[in-house]
């Protein structure tokens, strides 16, 4: 026997409303200082991710550094779980959380 | 132990990127390319964590969907990675986008080993320590990796 694959569509549109009532405020991706990653190849993944000048990319990097985190980039939750996603696929540290 | 280079290991050349290792050096990345391939498939050793780390830290719901929709994305990345340095690690040249490859599987060794030895910023090097060889070989996959950043900001738009 198998399952109909219905959708339980209660479940459904209690997760839209709940998304819906935050989508005001913008998610940011944070990317956090740990021990091993070099700070010339943050720079460089920052430079090629985000299109970012030499002199922005290596500004964030220090900030990451000497802050322990900097915020790189923000928006809807799509595109920054998007940015978290390809900081990933290059071994840093990011994390997303929405704006205060 | 890993003999010290006398040049830098990548070199931009038009618009390809020569290497500069010897032989030693190259088998050295290929059999590292090869057991990061072991490990990555087997997928349950400790030291991976840092190769996926959680989006949402403090939402587990949220996170487990995020390691479920990505985690076979994140693996696939890696391995394809793997398999290029594993054809190209004897070449004398490499085209831009097979170096990228080679600096996904050299930052993902030092993830992997960082992770093992649980290092720190603090650390420094102590050629007494048990775990000498380890560090010797984070060290030089770090060398590798900074000359790679180096040839590869050439190509960099802006």
């Amino acid at each position: 026997m198998t399952r109909a694959a219905l959708p339980d569509v209660g479940e459904e549109v209690r997760g839209d409303i709940g998304e819906d009532a935050d989508t005001d405020r913008p998610w940011i991706v944070l990317v956090w200082n740990d021990p091993i990653n070099l700070m010339s190849y943050v720079a460089w993944v920052f430079q090629k991710l985000f299109g970012y000048s030499r002199h922005k990319a290596e500004q964030l990097m220090l900030d990451v550094h000497h802050k322990g985190r900097a915020v790189v980039s923000s928006g809807t939750r799509e595109k920054a779980e998007m940015d978290v996603f390809r900081l990933h696929e290059h071994g840093l540290w990011a994390t997303m959380q929405q704006d205060d | 132990m890993v003999r010290r280079r006398r040049q830098v290991a990548f070199a931009r050349s038009g618009d390809l990127v020569e290497v500069r290792l010897g032989e030693e050096e190259r088998d050295l990345v290929g059999r590292l390319a090869g057991q990061l391939r072991t490990l990555l498939a087997a997928d349950d050793d400790p030291g991976l964590r840092r190769l996926y780390p959680a989006a949402y830290p403090d939402d587990p719901d949220r996170d487990a969907d995020y390691a479920a929709l990505v985690h076979d994305d994140l693996l696939r990345h890696r391995l394809d990675a793997v398999e290029v340095v594993g054809d190209t690690c004897g070449n004398d040249t490499l085209e831009p986008a097979e170096l990228e490859q080679w600096m996904v599987v050299l930052n993902s060794l030092r993830l992997v080993l960082g992770t093992r030895l649980d290092i720190s910023e603090e650390d420094e090097f102590d050629p007494e320590a048990p775990d000498v060889a380890e560090r010797s070989l984070l060290l030089w996959l770090g060398l590798l990796l900074e000359e790679a950043v180096e040839a590869s900001t050439g190509f960099l738009v802006g």
